[in-house]
């Protein structure tokens, strides 16, 4: 039964598990709106960003992926002008958001995606031994990277650290070049100590003990792990989670939203949730290994660490074992900017598979 | 390349492998726990007020600081019976039954945060409530602060007060980090350098029992103090003239004319820092500061003015003299001087100690209101001085249409000041020329005694007026208080400059008294203190004699301990 479970589900395709996590994560936010804060706006905008940007997803799947190669330089200068921009007119705070109307648009989350592609892209016809590659390759991460650790956004500019092994490997680093410039990021992290901002350090410092600022991110992490330990086995039941409903956990609907998820669906839920998740990186992960062109390869490669990276940093936040910084759970949590770049993603994915088969 | 492939998924199937038997910790072997901890909603935080940081005056003597206190704080969620709850409280403290309702009922953004219901409890309200503490489910006596301004109400306007954040107020400061219920600082110092006196909030996070006590601390985090503000305010000179204006309606300013450092400022009506709401309808307009925002016709102090303006243009030469008849028929309208036998025939060295209207009446009709008003706006009147307190007036200086030459001349009609410029236009003749920026904050200095901010005086222009104008119009404000209409300011050992002002007011028919203004310096060949007295509903010579006891107690030693230290060395250089 489970070969046969495997072999119905090894055939749905990356958007298939999309559409699933999204689903859920549609569900989750229902419950989450219906709380003493009663945010039932989160509900209705986020059904409208997943028509947008089903609607967007329709029309990038009618591009070749191949054109984003050619595009590539393009979309990485404009995304690097959106985020010096945000630097300036982003909403006073952390400045992460450029307010357009109703919707706030976040740069940092296109970012990414952009990034891998201009990587990819790049990679594709370089080779990544030779030194001068590398440094090339270093740049095209380490301009959006400190642009959004000035912002300041501790967890995206991992990320790009991330993607950026995740591609020089699989573009064929050599495994000295890797850790020549793992050690190298290690040695200076104690000096990314002193630039950062105070109230990073007191992120870190309060991640190591939650008790340190319990009126800040420590109460955060504490209701956080009160709410999944709550739910138990089987959890408290759709729309019966009190947790999240009475408010404890300030940012129940962005990114705390596995808390909801694991207060009203229980350990059997968060098994299940993980489990679409990694048939979701499976799908992935079989289209990079059937694709023959380098460029597919890589992007697609990028795109999966990407996800994967944001799934484990995320999850892995609210239960403790991660420092609390602002990453979203992709296709769950609320916030439009991070569906859109989730979905285009996947709709890149699809496309690379579709065009692998006609081979 | 199958194995390279594998490497990400096995990577993924490493840290599932983490989160999920996390999650088989928290979820199912210590889920009793938290299971209890959830059905309970038993983690409470409470907050332990933010600290501000100390007010001082120039001699490092505090002027306000935070004191511990006992407030009355709730948690919505854990009310029973908030009908009842409400009956008991209003009958210990003083407070309506439907206001403490009404904060019973809102509708709180987080049930389990603290909300204020009143601050600074008595000890009887204290042992009454810890009494009745079984009956009174989710209230509670809690520990913070208040602000202890050592003066009270002789520094209400300087120092301003803190409050409860308002609505609108936590829209704009919300990214300061500040939430409902914290305290800012609402008027005066407290306002304008409420981001460097403000600390940082400290509470603990606790564990309650079913009734909302406390059982167990989870975590603390210190408080920690705000800068703390040091002022040109000097305290003992900020006394004396807040005794010496005692309840009179008005206001008193003192400044060092060698540096526009503002050494007192107080202004009656006044009322208590920490007992706002008695005053909120009060007549008299307690929450004014009428020194920098009570704007008034200067009367006769703007004779000074218009000595300048007509020596400086060449008008009138010292010893041109004028008849004073006691009137004078200007078109179809008769001009009164205020003594009404008249003066006879005065030139400008007597007519400033008399204040002769007629005299000015006539230069000024000789000058013109456009030059009169050049030289006004030279000196700084309709702008605003730049002091660094909130709501500052500018006056008004008329258009030149609006107002003839004979109501100019004597600072009647349609020209309004503050004291304050008043203060600074004396300031200004006092030192020949210069036009101080006046400021009260003179450092700002971290909790751990390093200087953050130094501010330094500030020269906002030179005026030049002739050396021979100069000495004619001090000679003449000497003279105003040696023989003159400001006689009552006069010191036997101290020689004290001004001008007097009385302003008639709009309505003198229905029974409304004068202002009455008095701008002084003295010593009066080397100032160091330049002074304004305005007086509400009050002659000047009532407002000079406040000003004359004021400044004995002030320059003259022996009355006064703080200045003797400084006598004691002079003396000393006497003797050798």
């Amino acid at each position: 039964m489970l070969r046969y479970f495997r072999r119905q589900t090894a055939e749905k395709g990356v958007i298939f598990w999309a559409s699933l996590l999204l689903f859920i994560g549609v569900l989750i936010l229902f419950s989450a709106s219906k709380g003493v804060l009663a945010k039932e706006g989160i509900f209705l905008k986020q059904c409208l960003w997943i028509i947008i940007a089903t609607i967007a997803g329709v029309f990038i799947k009618k591009i070749d992926y191949r054109d984003f190669q050619r595009i590539a330089p393009l979309l990485y200068f404009i995304i690097s002008l959106l985020l010096i921009a945000v630097l300036f007119l982003g909403s006073a705070g952390a400045s992460r958001w450029i307010r357009l109307g109703i919707f706030n648009l976040q740069p940092s989350e296109f970012a990414k995606l952009i990034t891998v592609i201009t990587l990819a892209a790049y990679l594709a016809e370089k080779d990544i031994k030779r030194f001068p590659v590398l440094i090339v390759s270093l740049f095209i991460v380490g301009i959006p990277f400190l642009l959004v650790l000035k912002q300041p956004n501790l967890g995206t500019a991992f990320i790009f650290i991330v993607i950026f092994f995740a591609i020089i490997y699989e573009a064929g680093a050599t495994r000295r070049q890797i850790i020549t410039l793992f050690m190298l990021g290690l040695l200076s992290s104690p000096f990314m100590w002193f630039i950062m901002r105070p109230y990073q350090r007191e992120r870190i410092l309060t991640f190591l003990n939650p008790m340190r600022d319990p009126l800040g991110k420590g109460y955060n992490l504490i209701q956080s792990i009160i709410t999944i330990g709550s739910g138990g086995l089987f959890g408290k039941g759709f729309l019966r989670g009190t947790q999240t409903k009475l408010a404890f956990l300030p940012e129940y609907h962005t990114d705390f939203i596995f808390c909801a998820f694991a207060e009203e669906f229980g350990f059997i839920g968060v098994i299940v949730l993980l489990g679409i998740y990694f048939m979701f990186f499976k799908s992935i992960v079989e289209v990079i290994y059937y694709t023959r062109e380098r460029f597919a390869r890589l992007l697609a490669t990028g795109i999966l660490v990407m996800f994967i990276a944001h799934v484990v940093i995320n999850t892995g936040m609210t239960m403790g074992l991660f420092p609390v910084v602002g990453i979203p759970l992709p296709f769950i949590s609320y916030g439009g900017s991070s569906l859109m770049v989730s979905l285009i993603s996947v709709v890149i994915v699809a496309n690379i598979k579709e065009n692998t088969i006609m081979f | 390349m199958e194995g390279e492939k594998r490497l990400f998924i096995n990577l993924t199937k490493l840290f599932f492998t983490v989160i999920i038997l996390r999650c088989f910790y928290l979820q199912v072997i210590r889920y009793p726990y938290y299971r209890n901890l959830s059905n309970r909603n038993c983690i409470r935080t409470i907050e332990t007020g933010i600290p501000r940081g100390v007010i001082y005056d120039r001699n490092m003597r505090p002027l306000a600081q935070d004191a511990p206190a006992l407030h009355l704080v709730f948690v919505p969620y854990d009310l029973e019976n908030p009908e009842k709850e409400a009956e008991i409280l209003s009958g210990i403290i003083s407070m309506d039954k439907q206001e403490i309702l009404r904060k019973f009922k809102k509708k709180y953004i987080n049930p389990f945060d603290r909300v204020y219901i009143k601050r600074q409890l008595t000890k009887e309200e204290v042992s009454l409530i810890e009494e009745n503490m079984p009956v009174l489910p989710g209230v509670f006596v809690q520990e913070g602060l208040i602000r202890d301004y050592i003066l009270g109400k002789n520094t209400c306007h300087l120092l301003g007060y803190t409050g409860e954040i308002s609505e609108e107020q936590l829209r704009v400061l919300k990214e300061k980090g500040y939430k409902q219920g914290d305290f800012v600082g609402q008027d005066g110092i407290e306002k304008v350098y409420d981001d460097y006196l403000k600390g940082i909030p400290g509470g603990i996070q606790v564990e309650v029992d079913a009734l909302g006590h406390q059982r167990r601390i989870m975590g603390r985090k210190y408080a920690s103090p705000g800068n703390n503000v040091v002022l040109t305010i000097d305290q003992t000179i900020q006394e004396i003239v807040s005794e010496e204006l005692g309840d009179r309606r008005g206001c008193i300013a003192v400044m060092d004319p060698r540096n526009g450092q503002i050494l007192a400022m107080v202004s009656r009506p006044g009322f208590e820092p920490n007992n706002i709401r008695e005053y909120l309808n009060r007549d008299g307009h307690p929450f004014l500061n009428r020194a920098i925002k009570g704007m008034y016709s200067p009367g006769s102090v703007f004779k000074i003015i218009t000595e300048i303006t007509a020596l400086e243009t060449g008008v009138i030469g010292e010893y041109d003299r004028v008849e004073c008849t006691g009137a004078i028929e200007v078109a179809d309208r008769v001009f009164h001087c205020w003594k009404e036998e008249g003066h006879g025939w005065v030139d400008i060295n007597l007519a400033l100690p008399y204040s002769c209207n007629i005299f000015f009446g006539t230069i000024g009709m000789r000058v013109g209101v456009a030059k009169m008003l050049e030289f006004a706006s030279m000196f700084g009147l309709g702008v605003i001085t730049g002091i660094d307190l909130p709501g500052e007036k500018q006056g008004y200086l008329p258009d030149k249409r609006e107002i003839d030459p004979l109501n100019l001349s004597i600072g009647q009609g349609p020209i309004l000041v503050t004291p304050l410029q008043l203060l600074s236009l004396v300031s200004t003749v006092a030192n020949g020329g210069n036009i101080w920026k006046p400021y009260i904050v003179k450092e700002i200095i971290s909790p751990d005694g390093k200087k953050i901010k130094e501010f330094s005086p500030e020269l906002k222009k030179f005026v030049y007026i002739s050396e021979e104008t100069m000495e004619i119009l001090k000679r003449g404000l000497k003279n105003v208080v040696m023989f003159g209409t400001g006689s009552r300011a006069r010191l036997d050992k101290i020689e004290v400059a001004g001008k007097t002002g009385t302003v008639q007011r709009a309505a003198e028919e229905l029974g409304l008294g004068t202002h009455g203004f008095f701008a002084c310096y003295a010593p009066a060949d080397s100032p160091k203190i330049a002074m304004v007295v305005f007086l509400d509903n009050a002659s000047s010579s009532e407002a000079a004699g406040i000003a004359g006891k004021a400044l004995k107690r002030i320059l003259i030693p022996e009355l006064n301990d703080s200045t003797r230290a400084e006598t004691e060395e002079l003396e000393n250089v006497e003797i050798f």
